[in-house]
């Protein structure tokens, strides 16, 4: 009976070696260990056996079973292996193809320009005004101490609409539209289109820039200095250093404009800042009393700084673009940089 | 303005070098454009001495030189100019030399003779263009010396912006005296040298100011017996450097006067003033006279003339006339040194379309007193240069001296604006340093009596930022406000358009920003109908192309569409936000209404190495409006559009809960030749004003469905202009209210269904809040929604 455990053993053994695939394992195990398979025939054999033999074969088959069992368990795992690799090696992909990207679409460089200075000062407490680009002579100059015969219109090279209405020359007029709705404190940015007429290399008839105004009690000219160096920094990296110079500006008294630390050469001197280690990027001013008698504002009561930035160059300095033409042609390989 | 820096030296002492005083400069609002070191690239250039000239054995318009160098031997130079003479002595580049422009000097043989240096003319060392003749110098300078210092090459020249508000600052004597308060210094002014003749003007000449107004002070002065003649070497190197080339004397004087005190002088040619005598007086309506320009000028009684018995001879403050200009022949000089009123000189250059330095300078604000001195200095440097006897005594007529304006400044408000604490010593200073006078004070305040030249100066704030200059803003503390916030908000849209840009953005579309410009031009080759004809126009715009503002943003962004094919960017998906103008009859100024455009074209998608990249459709362009309007929180609705813009039968106007705000379609291939692009386009353009006033809405939560929906398939067939959508919305009306979705998921006409008919295969799906719903449930909707298509559209199911 020995001898009968011992043949079925080896033929199992046989054959599940010579297995080599997976269906063809499952009719083996149905042969060896199914209801009707060679194990199950042995165990019939058990009950014609001599009770006392009995348990020494009963042994023997359960042993040819468990053997028979993790030998098929074994092929198994080696075949599902053997297969899985197979598969994995049919599909592997070419990782040197590109990846399948979902189209880009860029923010225009401006307006990606605007949302981080409008970001940095909103920060700070400031909110957005605005105003329309179509803008009333006394909005545009008169308001902001500039009367008719003033020398400071000449520098504005102004487009009319028809007397009294102008393309607006400077985003300040809104200072002046928000100062009539409202007391102080005042604390806002205007981004927006302004527009001379210019049209050369470094200028274009449409620019943008950006506004600010500060009105409140006990607002200073260290305020200014402190909000601005602060916004160079956050801007243009920390080691920006900013520079105040007097300048000329007939809404704000005493005025200046400010510069930064070159960006190209860092102060040593380079082409972009004519070598003087400085870029002239806006000016700025503590708001003159006058322009508080047009808005109603108590001079005595209130102070307040004003600031104005052309995008345009900012833009054109932090992303190195060589000529203000790129900003307004459109071209798709320009805009796609950003 | 050329501020030379030997000339400075004349008014102030100046001990920092050229860069420090630069820096100084700049930190006191004097804005330098450029620095200038005359001769910085001019080497080895001497003083040589011509020992002989011999002529050229091989070359008739040649010479060979001995040049003496005050080293070595001398020289060997062959030579091509005309004007020298053995003795003279002339600038001489010896080998290695470098001269004007990097031109570097080296050993030549010419027409065979050996040649070891050059003589220079003005043009080979920067000064000027003048290549005529060999520089020849003064008989005195030493022999051997280096050149540069005899020649003016030594200086350096500061170019500086002039504020518009400070005219003071166009003349020697305006920096200077900013420097000289910056430094401590004294300021120099110099003394007039003046031997007048014992015979007063008064017998020559007289002046009549009719328009006191207008011309507050008019000072003549008579010189006599005036020879022309070129000016000397020293005023010639200033006005070189000023960037003026000198002419004659009497013309080099007023020059030299106007930049040394900034005050404009004219001269005329006394004996062509009819009676000798001058009247200041407004022009008589239609009044001609030709000015020095050779222009007829037809005046108004808006505008000042200088005139003589007669007829005007000059355009006051402005310009010259022809008749009494200055000559060769002229012997006796009137001078004239006035104060204009700025405005009237502003508005009469405007109005001539004349603008000169001397109507620049008036209308930024002369200096009354410094009329006085200018004429004085004026006359003194004619009689030393020009040999000018100058008739005893001013003409002057200053009826009413220009009042002197007295501010009081407030000590602790200045340091109350600058946020610092300058003594109260300290500003005063300030103050007094740069001409102001005190004429009060108290231990908190004081008033000063303003300049003459300080037009600029008017209030208290005025005065600080004199003190914040002096000071240096550098000194001024920097210190971080702390904003109060308020509640209103002056500009909600900023966010919603720049949220709309992001959106836009990562649907993978490309911003543009256009100039706001249009024409009538632009709007016809775009197919746009007359109502956008009616725009904002510009009274002096850059050209015809840019006559008017936007109507429209399609014309820009089709244009933007053009350019890049042009360019080889086929594949476009671009999109702009921004304003339209459109005229208001009723008001001063247009409607600015947000719009947005979105312009597709070419692929999709970008190509790829599996799948090959489809062609955009209308129904692209579809997708991003319903997206963009969703966005918002609207409804959508599209209907039919028969805008010329379009081709027929995919054109749509776009409504936004039950608004039209806008349309979308693909361009009419008359339009696409016109503005010359040679692939189809899909436009859509938006007024984003109804959807930016609709007020937030937030998503409200839905339950989550407990229990798992039943999907069916239908596919039917229908004629083939049934548009879908009708069939969709036949079935979700049908469908009871298990059905929670209907979706088309295919169109199909073709070989397997008749001729002018289309299957459209439609997608269920069902849904119960509060059970899994059985085959009973779909089935039975699914037969409802099937005669209901048939009822309504004769569907058959296929
Ligand atoms: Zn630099």
């Amino acid at each position: 009976m020995n001898a009968d455990c011992e043949a079925v053993r080896q033929a199992a053994m046989e054959e599940i070696d010579a297995l080599e695939d997976l269906r063809a394992l499952e009719e083996s195990r149905v042969r060896f260990l199914g209801r009707k398979g060679r194990i199950a025939a042995l165990m019939r054999l058990l009950g014609e056996t001599s009770p006392e033999d009995r348990p020494a074969l009963g042994k023997a088959i359960n042993e040819v079973k468990e053997a028979l069992t993790s030998a098929l368990e074994a092929r198994k795992q080696e075949l599902e292996a053997r297969d899985l690799a197979a598969r994995a090696a049919a599909e592997a992909v070419d990782l040197s193809l590109p990846g399948r990207r979902p189209r880009q679409g860029h923010m225009h460089v401006i307006n990606q320009v605007i949302d981080d200075i409008v970001g940095i000062f909103v920060e700070l407490g400031f909110q957005v005004a605005a105003g329309p680009d179509v803008e009333t002579e006394y909005y545009n100059f008169d308001s902001l101490n500039t009367p008719s015969d003033h020398p400071a219109r000449d520098s504005h090279d102004t487009f009319f609409v028809k007397p009294g209405v102008v393309l607006r020359t400077h985003t300040s007029p809104v200072q002046m539209r928000v100062m009539e709705r409202t007391q102080p404190p005042v604390a806002i940015v205007v981004p927006g289109r302004t527009y001379r007429v210019d049209n050369d290399a470094s200028h274009s008839p449409m620019f943008y820039q950006i506004e600010g105004l500060l009105v409140d009690h006990g607002v200073t000219f260290a305020d200014l200095k402190g909000t601005l160096a602060l916004f160079v920094r956050r801007f243009f990296g920390p080691d920006t250093k900013a520079r105040f110079r007097p300048h000329f500006f007939p809404f704000t008294e005493p005025s200046a404009e400010m510069d930064i630390s070159c960006s190209v050469c860092r102060g040593a001197g380079c082409r972009v800042c004519k070598h003087s280690g400085w870029l002239e990027i806006l000016g700025c001013g503590m708001v003159h009393p006058n322009v508080f008698g047009y808005a109603g504002y108590d001079y005595e009561t209130y102070t307040g700084y004003a600031f104005g930035m052309g995008v345009d160059r900012i833009a054109m300095l932090r992303h190195a673009i060589s000529s203000i033409s790129f900003l307004y042609e459109n071209d798709v390989r320009f805009l796609e940089q950003f | 303005m050329r501020i030379s820096l030997n000339w400075l030296k004349d008014y102030v002492d100046i001990d920092v070098d050229a860069d420090q005083l630069a820096e100084d400069m700049t930190m006191l609002g004097l804005e330098i454009e450029a620095v200038e070191q005359l001769g910085a690239d001019i080497t080895n250039v001497f003083v040589g001495r011509i020992l002989s000239i011999e002529p050229h054995p091989d070359a008739d318009n040649l010479v060979v030189c001995k040049t003496d160098v005050g080293h070595g031997e001398p020289l060997q130079i062959i030579c091509g100019a005309k004007n020298m003479k053995v003795g003279d002595k002339v600038p001489t580049a010896v080998v290695g030399a470098k001269l004007a422009g990097g031109f570097e000097i080296t050993k030549r043989k010419m027409r065979g003779v050996d040649s070891y240096g050059m003589m220079c003319a003005a043009d080979e060392l920067g000064l000027g263009e003048d290549h005529s003749g060999l520089i020849i110098m003064d008989p005195a300078t030493p022999v051997g010396r280096d050149a540069k210092p005899y020649l003016g090459l030594d200086d350096v020249v500061f170019e500086i912006e002039v504020l518009p508000n400070r005219g003071d600052w166009a003349s020697m004597i305006g920096v200077a005296r900013e420097l000289a308060a910056r430094y401590g210094r004294p300021l120099h002014v110099p003394a007039i040298k003046l031997q007048e003749m014992a015979t007063p003007a008064s017998q020559f000449s007289s002046v009549t100011n009719e328009a006191p107004v207008l011309c507050p002070r008019y000072i003549g002065r008579v010189l006599n017996g005036v020879k022309v003649g070129p000016s000397p070497d020293w005023m010639c190197k200033r006005l070189l450097a000023a960037g003026q080339r000198p002419i004659n004397n009497v013309v080099d004087v007023t020059n030299y006067v106007l930049l040394e005190t900034g005050h404009p002088l004219h001269a005329f040619d006394y004996s062509l003033l009819a009676e000798h005598r001058v009247i200041v007086r407004r022009a008589k309506p239609g009044e001609t006279m030709r000015t020095l320009d050779g222009e007829a000028r037809t005046l108004t009684d808006q505008m000042l003339v200088i005139a003589d018995a007669e007829r005007p001879q000059a355009v006051a403050g402005i310009m010259g006339g022809e008749h009494s200009e200055v000559g060769e022949g002229t012997t006796t000089v009137f001078l004239e040194s006035a104060y204009f009123d700025p405005v009237s000189i502003r508005r009469t250059s405007r109005a001539l379309g004349l603008m000169t330095e001397s109507s620049q300078r008036f209308q930024r604000g002369a200096d009354p007193e410094m009329a006085e001195y200018a004429i004085n200095r004026a006359a003194a440097l004619m009689q030393e240069l020009a040999s000018a006897e100058v008739a005893q005594g001013l003409l002057d007529a200053y009826p009413e001296p220009v009042p002197r304006r007295e501010v009081t400044l407030r000590y602790d408000r200045n340091n109350a604006l600058l946020g610092a604490h300058v003594p109260p010593d300290n500003q005063r200073k300030y103050l007094t340093d740069l001409g102001f006078e005190v004429v009060n004070e108290s231990p908190d305040t004081c008033t000063v009596r303003v300049p003459t030249w300080r037009h600029d100066v008017a209030e208290e704030a005025d005065l600080i930022e004199e003190i914040a200059r002096f000071h240096g803003y550098e000194h001024i503390p920097v210190t971080v406000p702390s904003v109060r916030p308020i509640e209103v908000r002056f500009a909600p849209e900023h966010d919603a358009l720049a949220a709309l840009r992001r959106l836009l953005v990562g649907y993978g579309l490309t911003e543009v920003c256009n100039w706001t410009f249009s024409s009538d031009d632009a709007v016809r080759n775009c197919g746009l109908e007359d109502a956008y004809l009616d725009m904002v126009r510009l009274e002096n715009p850059l050209s015809e192309r840019q006559a008017a503002m936007r109507s429209s943003l399609a014309p820009g962004i089709l244009n933007n569409v053009a350019f890049n094919i042009r360019h080889g960017s086929n594949d476009l998906a671009l999109f702009e936000i921004g304003p339209v103008y459109r005229p208001r009859a009723d008001r001063e100024l247009p409607d600015e209404t947000p719009g947005l455009a979105i312009a597709l074209s070419g692929a999709a998608e970008d190509r790829y190495w599996s799948r090959a990249p489809r062609a955009v459709d209308f129904h692209d362009l579809k997708g991003l409006a319903e997206r963009v309007i969703e966005h918002f929180g609207a409804g959508f609705e599209f209907t039919v559009s028969e805008s010329a813009l379009f081709q027929a039968g995919q054109g749509a106007n776009i409504a936004a809960d039950g608004e039209v705000i806008g349309r979308c379609g693909r361009i009419h291939p008359h339009v696409l030749r016109s503005l010359d692009i040679p692939q189809d386009v899909y436009l859509l353009e938006l007024n984003l004003d109804p959807l930016l006033r609709l007020p937030q809405r937030y998503s409200q939560f839905q339950s989550i469905p407990a229990f798992p929906p039943s999907l069916r398939d239908m596919a039917v067939v229908v004629d083939a202009e049934v548009p879908a959508g009708a069939i969709c919305e036949a079935a979700r009306r049908a469908g009871g209210k298990l059905l929670q979705r209907v979706e088309i998921f295919d169109i199909y006409e073709g070989k397997q269904v008749p001729a002018g008919k289309k299957s459209v295969a439609l997608g269920f799906v069902f849904q119960s809040p509060d059970r899994t719903l059985i085959d009973a449930d779909t089935e039975k909707a699914c037969d409802k929604i099937l005669r209901a298509l048939k009822h309504a559209y004769q569907a058959e199911l296929r």
